[in-house]
């Protein structure tokens, strides 16, 4: 690991302590608004732990998480010791300090505005300073993968940028880029607020710049999991990447496509003509196709390892899969959970289907099923993967790391398929509580008592993990191969230029943004009329 | 897979964009806005904004008070508007108290949010609420007067030694979600306030009764958009007493 | 002279002819998607609430389309059903709305102070409401009788308790009513 270990530690031990912590929170939820809970007495108590719960899973954890790996991928694809670690150490506090600061506001009840925000509805400037900071120490990160990047290049001029770090670089570009939009939301229209300077905010345009950070942030959180698809599960079942060259356009069709689609989150909002909202339509359809190229290319890497290894049969190879292995297990619960959620994503992608279930429970389920389900167990599978090579440690039984990767799957489809079929009842999100003898209500009621149970499963997992890793200190030190990542099928020293470089990917990125958000934005600064009174969260007494 | 992909790849975003655009700016519009030309229909699509014509309003038969609430409508008090404004409320210490706290069935002032007293001394003089005493009161201010005073009452202490006596009752706990009443202290400070609420702790359990049957049978009507006769006309007379009682620290 | 014999495809070759075969499909599906988004939005006139309108958020209830006695259910001079309504922390005025079967009905909506949303259950209403604009969203009821309408956005600690109410009425009841009175609702 180089220079890396203990900067990859820290940031993976902050992300999963404060993932345990919001796991608890996010349990305490489903219980309370559920019917095997009476009513809150005080429902902000309520929006507060949804505010910190969604402010650590959506902000704090996923971030953390992709900043460690993405240090980890640098050192060992480009060999060298990452320049600037002690920048990258100052990144980290950054982000601890935004975690706590924004933590302690949220836990006094001064910013129950969730982790969207949603102006007019504003909380205490600290929290959103809090969560700049977070914000800030990642583009450092981003910073840092570049000139890491640079020096690399530097010393091999021409040479293929190796596909690790390539992916890893082009994320990082797409969340540099998507986090402007809640940067300038912050800086410009809350902050000015919560700071006194201004008393009132255009909400509309608030929610357009949100959204601008809203889906691609999606995609931030998912490229580590799409990254160790690639590169963590062939080297894992003994085979090799089917395609260096797909993977690379995967990753950069993300990054021009993922980004300049957000505005298929305000379909149903009237602030937004309708010829915008069909460009985003139409470039949110072009953002499935990565996910789609991705699948062909692990399974076809899967069906290599499978048929080496005697498998027969058009789909009966798949019992030859080294199922024993987690890697494999968390590859395969992430695949059926992705699978699920794309189709539900498919529904929320056209402005048809999703008026059928937009702010509905169903929205809830599917990101959670997306999110917690297919990526996290992901995040898993990377940590356990680095785990000898960070702690110097092994695993311990690998029979308890498959329980507790079946607990995180079990666990995650009674929580989120019972969720998306109370949406589909029409039961509305981010209520405190329900009153579930009203018609309108009693047919969700299983639902939730399903997710209820779903969600403590999730929790035993959650914690389950924690437990894996941390019992493994005390065992001996070993000394762990050095690490590396898959293979290509077929290496070849070159690459199509487009692939080896970002340019026209940066390019078209910033193209798209400039055609599908410029004139929403612009229009809407302009008009004076719609900035209207800020609503000053926690001022009770 | 050759060295072209970049340039491939810029046509084959620019064409999706032109398609996108044909569609949602073009196409779609012209099908879905038919009654208007080209241009017109293009604006709309691209979020211009405009107006949809035909749904003007009908001359307005009644309004619930002409003042417009935003965080601007009261400075920050200084110290000379709160001296002048305890030498206007020396008229009315009569009903409200040497201290803002009543000894009658009127409402406390001591510490009252400003902007809740100031747009019912404007309601009163309006004429948008009426009380045969307060309208002929509030005639007397001027719309100076009116912010000192509400600056006076506000920097008041409330009740000392106001408790709460017992469990809040349901309606005032958890409102009544079906029937679309809110927790009161959602609005009214308890657990969060919004502008112009007023705080109700301590307020004479007699006069809350009143104002709660007057904004249910329509009697009073001087809140914007009809927001609490809306609740009250919801709530049950047993609710209306059980809240009243319960702000006012007693059973 | 002997025609050179062709030289069998390298396995990089089998796997980029597959791969590409792959990224046909699926581009193909994504394109059918597409057309079917398009279609129902042509035919079906199935469309985003797709104009911007923007109102004064602070003097709803002074002038305009807004104001109290103009909420409610009413027909416009055109003879279209329009129901007017306003969102605030934390309900709907009119919190009951009265609406005729089987003929389209327009909703005029706004919010008076923060974002707000609406949903009528078991139908195809699903609007949000943000200050400062106007939402305008036009359905037909399929079947007389009671429905509920939640807001469905964050909007502050009273959110939980913001449910209205929807009465279909048969057209012919909701004509009488009309005609006694400008503006309807079932408050």
């Amino acid at each position: 690991m180089y220079n890396v270990r203990r900067l990859v530690l820290a940031h993976f031990g902050f992300a999963f302590g404060a993932f345990a912590l919001a796991l608890l929170l996010g349990e305490w939820q489903m219980i309370v608004r559920s019917p095997l809970h009476g009513w809150l007495d005080n429902p902000e108590h309520y929006y507060r732990s949804v505010t910190a719960h969604g402010t650590v899973m959506g902000y704090v954890f996923p971030t953390l998480v992709a900043m460690g790996f993405g240090y980890a991928i640098s050192v060992v694809t480009l060999n060298r010791n990452l320049v600037g670690l002690r920048t990258a150490w100052i990144a980290f506090w950054m982000v601890v300090v935004g975690t706590v600061l924004a933590a302690v506001i949220v836990a006094s009840g001064h910013a129950s505005v969730l982790y969207s925000f949603y102006p007019p509805l504003v909380g205490n400037a600290l929290y959103y300073i809090g969560v700049a900071l977070i914000v800030v120490g990642s583009w450092v990160w981003v910073a840092l993968l570049t000139i890491n990047l640079a020096a690399w290049r530097k010393d091999n001029p021409g040479k293929k940028v190796p596909f690790t770090m390539y992916a890893n670089v082009a994320g990082s570009y797409l969340w540099g880029w998507t986090a402007v939009g809640v940067v300038l939301e912050i800086l410009f229209q809350i902050l000015p607020v919560a700071l006194g300077f201004k008393t009132t905010v255009d909400a509309g345009l608030a929610r357009v710049l949100f959204s601008w950070t809203l889906h691609a942030i999606v995609y931030f959180w998912l490229i580590p999991a799409y990254i160790a698809y690639y590169t963590i599960l062939p080297r894992a079942i003994g085979s090799r990447l089917y395609s260096d060259t797909m993977g690379r356009l995967a990753f950069v069709l993300f990054l021009v496509f993922a980004m300049p689609i957000g505005i298929h989150h305000l379909y149903d909002d009237p602030m937004v003509g309708s010829g915008i909202k069909m460009m985003h339509g139409v470039f949110t359809a072009m953002v499935t196709v990565p996910t789609l190229l991705t699948i062909f290319t692990i399974a076809a890497s899967a069906e290599l390892a499978a048929r080496q290894r005697g498998g027969r049969g058009l789909l009966g190879w798949v019992k030859a899969l080294p199922w024993e292995n987690p890697v494999m297990l968390g590859v395969a619960f992430s695949f059926v959970m992705l699978g699920f959620g794309g189709a539900g994503g498919l529904i929320n992608m056209t402005y048809q289907t999703d008026s059928t279930i937009h702010n509905t429970q169903w929205i809830t389920g599917h990101f959670h099923l997306i999110f917690p389900g297919a990526i996290v167990i992901m995040y898993f599978v990377i940590v356990y993967d680095l785990w000898p090579a960070l702690a110097g440690r092994a695993l311990g039984s690998l029979a308890l790391v498959r329980t507790q990767l079946w607990l995180w799957f079990v666990g995650m489809m009674i929580l989120t398929i019972p969720w998306h079929i109370a949406g589909l009842y029409g039961m509305p999100r981010r209520m405190a509580y329900y009153d579930y003898t009203a018609p309108a209500l009693a047919p969700d009621a299983w639902t939730v008592d399903a997710s209820v149970l779903g969600g403590a499963l999730v929790v035993i997992s959650g914690f389950l993990f924690v437990y894996i890793l941390l019992s493994s200190l005390r065992r001996e030190r070993i000394a762990p191969p050095a690490y590396r990542f898959s293979e290509a099928l077929h290496e070849s020293p070159v690459v199509p230029r487009a692939l080896n470089g970002f340019a026209v990917w940066l390019a078209l990125m910033f193209t798209l943004t400039l055609v599908n958000y410029g004139f929403p934005i612009w229009e809407l600064r302009k008009i004076p009329t719609t900035s209207v009174p800020a609503v000053y969260v926690g001022g009770g007494q | 897979m050759n060295d072209n992909l970049g340039k491939w790849a810029v046509l084959a975003v620019v064409a999706m964009m032109l398609v996108g655009g044909v569609i949602g700016f073009v196409w779609l519009p012209r099908v879905v806005y038919s009654d208007q030309g080209f241009f017109a229909a293009w604006c709309s699509a691209l979020g211009v904004p405009r107006s949809w014509a035909a749904f003007g309003a009908r001359p307005v038969a009644k309004i619930s008070s002409d003042v417009v609430i935003t965080h601007e409508l009261l400075e920050p008090a200084r110290p000379a508007d709160v001296g002048h404004g305890a030498t206007l409320a020396l008229r009315c210490t009569m009903c409200h108290g040497p201290t803002g706290i009543s000894y009658a069935n009127s409402p406390n002032l001591a510490g009252q949010y400003a902007v809740v007293i100031y747009k019912q001394l404007r309601d009163y003089k309006s004429g948008m609420r009426a009380n045969a005493i307060m309208s002929e009161m509030a005639r007397s201010l001027s719309d100076t007067d009116m912010r000192e005073v509400a600056d006076y009452y506000a920097s008041l202490p409330r009740p000392a030694g106001f408790q709460l006596t017992g469990a809040a009752p349901a309606v005032v706990k958890w409102g009544a979600p079906m029937r679309n009443i809110a927790p009161c202290g959602s609005c009214h400070g308890d657990i969060d306030h919004t502008l112009a609420s007023p705080w109700l702790k301590g307020e004479p359990r007699a006069y809350l009764r009143a104002e709660l049957t007057a904004f249910a049978s329509d009697q009073r009507h001087n809140d914007i958009n009809a927001q609490m006769r809306a609740i009250a006309d919801r709530m049950t007379p047993e609710e209306i007493d059980q809240a009243a009682a319960y702000y006012a620290g007693e059973h | 002279m002997s025609t050179p014999a062709q030289s069998a495809p390298t396995s990089a070759e089998v796997s980029e002819r597959i791969e590409t075969r792959w990224a046909i499909v699926m581009f193909a599906l994504v394109v059918m998607l597409l057309a079917i988004v398009v279609y129902t939005g042509v035919h079906w006139a199935s469309m985003p609430p797709s104009r911007v309108e923007v109102v004064d958020a602070n003097t709803l209830h002074l002038a305009g389309e807004f104001v109290e006695s103009n909420l409610g259910t009413g027909i416009d001079p055109r003879g279209n059903v329009t129901v007017h309504m306003v969102a605030e922390q934390y309900a709907f005025h009119p919190h009951c709305v009265v609406v005729p079967d089987g003929v389209p009905v327009t909703f005029r909506a706004t919010s008076g102070d923060v974002v707000h949303g609406f949903l009528i259950i078991g139908t195809n209403v699903n609007s949000m409401l943000v200050p400062g604009y106007v939402s305008t969203f036009i359905t037909t009821f399929n079947g007389v009788g009671e429905r509920t309408m939640p807001c469905h956005e964050f909007c502050g600690v009273g959110h939980a308790a913001m449910w209205a109410k929807v009465k279909v009425v048969p057209l012919a009841t909701f004509e009488e009513m009309a005609r006694k009175s400008g503006r309807l609702s079932c408050v």
